[in-house]
């Protein structure tokens, strides 16, 4: 602590510096550290709102692990989380380097990708919804065009719902580029520019500086697209809720339709679970990336 | 050769970009061109410019349903959330950037580290707090929750945002005379302009598009927001897509609005949204 300045503060100054912490200290308690506590103990208990929770042990994990719908979920969360970290980080990235490059009609690009996620979360769900659908949609509409007999009914069949849904979001990966992009403009051009007196190619400039550089840009990217995929929820909510089957069910929904049984521990051992995967996959992806060394 | 591949990777280049305009673009196209076509256009060419401009769609759609409730329910809870946001979270984010006091580091990222945990898992706690407070279905409980989730995003920018404007300044009012209160709201505030911009369009977007706990804690029509209304949309206009897609373009608009007015503070803005690790 620098105490040179808290000799210059005044007594006063302290009332108001806790004063001013005070609406967001309110916040915290309200509704970040009572609830993370009140996920964390009733998970193990079995809680209907009404009475008392009571402790159950290992209950609510155990019937979980009994339940289809929750082992379809995790394998489309791994599943989804694979396809995050490489397809839409990957092509995120690739579109980095492409705008990097500054080619014609860059910033047009740059600016229309962003479309999608101004748009709210619902109504991309529900256009999607409408693009997929067999009679009038947009997709079946396009490859009619070559096989006019094509007929698919996305949304309501396995194992095309999996994939309808994954399409709503698995190139639309603007905030990927966004910070990849910003980290690419941070490398001192001498550096590359040293780089191609030596002779250095295109490919080694890409792989030996650049992607090393921008390891942490994309490691974030990689965190942040996979913590998405834990909390996606109209996505799937609004197109194919859950169905066919369980074919695209995923953890919020049964936290919700917990919440709305009145199965309160089962909503927070769920709860916990996905706390528990978002922080193993930042400590995994830290590790896996360097992101806290220098090179 | 090497003439060749340069050619071939330059157009490869062109052809991804092309890719991503197209899927960026094409959805939301669809949906504006599709609220002025009657059913029967939209079912036969899917492609095609509307005819006519037909806004009988949208006259439906205002004239019949309580559009313009949930416009002002979305409002609402929107601007008071991102406005109270942007006050209280600027005085911390002043405070850790301009002093130090006990048990600073340890509040910080106490804060911050709530980015860790994804607001869903609390779903349950959150909905009995509502209910315990009488909170639920009312436009104030749900201003009060997209006021907390913002909060360690909007710490970190407005810290970063005061931690920029120098010392000295503080130093001169003070001698000055001036108040605790007066050197925040008058001299710091302003100059944290930047921080402050960001951080709102941000609490703004986010909420204004928010629906998972709008869903889940409100029901009545009275408290609806845009995005909740649209899953009744879902169901009601089965067989009007006329009247559908006037209904998503109304929802989707202000959005789009808002890009085009402030494009660069928007990309800034999701920018550092990344930037949570």
């Amino acid at each position: 602590m620098n105490l040179k300045k808290v000799s210059k503060l005044k007594r006063n100054d302290f009332k108001w510096i806790y004063l001013f912490l005070l609406p967001s200290i309110l916040v915290f308690v309200l509704f970040n550290l009572i609830p993370i506590v009140t996920v964390g103990v009733t998970a193990f208990t079995e809680w209907n709102g009404f009475a008392l929770p009571s402790f159950n042990g290992l209950e609510n994990f155990t019937n979980l692990f009994a339940n289809r719908a929750f082992w379809v979920s995790t394998k489309n969360l791994l599943l989804w989380s694979f396809l995050a970290a490489v397809v839409h980080v990957g092509f995120g990235v690739i579109i980095a380097f492409i705008l990097y490059e500054k080619p014609a009609g860059w910033k047009f690009t740059r600016s229309v990708f962003m479309i999608p996620n101004i748009i709210s979360g619902a109504a991309w769900a529900v256009i999607f919804r409408f693009m997929f659908d067999n009679r009038m949609g947009l997709f079946n509409g396009i490859v009619r065009i070559f096989n006019p007999n094509f007929d698919v009914q996305w949304l309501t069949v396995s194992p095309y719902a999996f994939w309808s849904v994954t399409l709503t979001w698995l190139f639309f990966a603007v905030i990927v580029t966004l910070i990849v992009l910003n980290e690419l403009l941070a490398i001192p051009s001498s550096l590359i520019e040293a780089a191609e007196i030596d002779g250095a190619t295109k490919w080694q400039i890409i792989f030996k500086i650049q992607l090393p550089m921008s390891r942490k840009a994309i490691g974030t990217s990689v965190i942040a697209s996979i913590t998405a995929r834990v909390t996606m929820y109209e996505a799937i909510a609004l197109t194919t809720n859950g169905g066919p089957g369980y074919d695209t069910m995923n953890l919020p929904l049964m936290l919700v339709d917990s919440i709305t049984n009145l199965k309160y521990g089962t909503a927070n051992a769920v709860g916990l679970l996905m706390i528990v995967y978002g922080i193993v996959t930042l400590l995994v992806v830290n590790k896996l990336f360097k992101m806290n060394e220098e090179l | 050769m090497s003439k060749y591949i340069y050619k071939a990777s330059k157009i490869f280049m062109y052809l991804i970009l092309i890719f991503t305009i197209i899927i960026s673009i094409f959805p939301v196209l669809w949906v504006f061109m599709s609220a002025f076509k009657t059913n029967a256009q939209i079912f036969n060419d899917p492609f095609s410019l509307p005819e006519s401009f037909n806004i009988s769609g949208f006259q439906y759609v205002l004239g019949n349903y309580n559009f313009g409730l949930y416009l002002k329910n979305s409002l609402i809870v929107s601007l008071i959330s991102t406005i109270v946001s942007v006050v209280i979270y600027s005085m911390a984010g002043y405070v850790f950037a301009k002093f130090d006091f006990p048990f600073k580091n340890m509040l910080y990222s106490l804060f911050i580290i709530t980015l860790l945990v994804p607001a869903q898992a609390k779903a349950q706690p959150i909905f009995s707090l509502l209910t315990n407070l009488k909170l639920t279905n009312s436009l104030t409980g749900l201003t009060f929750v997209y006021v907390s989730l913002g909060m360690a995003m909007s710490m970190f920018i407005l810290r970063n945002a005061f931690e920029s404007i120098p010392d000295e300044l503080n130093e001169a009012a003070s001698i000055e005379g001036a108040s605790f209160w007066q050197k925040f709201w008058k001299i710091n505030f302003p100059l944290a302009k930047n921080g402050v911009v960001t951080s709102g369009i941000l609490m703004f977007l986010t909420n204004w598009n928010e629906y998972f706990f709008a869903s889940l804690l409100t029901s009545s029509e009275k408290v609806r927001t845009l995005p909740v209304a649209l899953q009744f949309f879902n169901e009601s206009f089965s067989y009007d897509y006329t009247q559908l897609f006037s209904a998503l373009s109304i929802v989707i608009l202000p959005g789009i609005i808002i890009y085009t007015v402030a494009q660069d503070r928007v990309q800034q803005s999701f920018a550092s949204s990344g930037v949570k690790g």
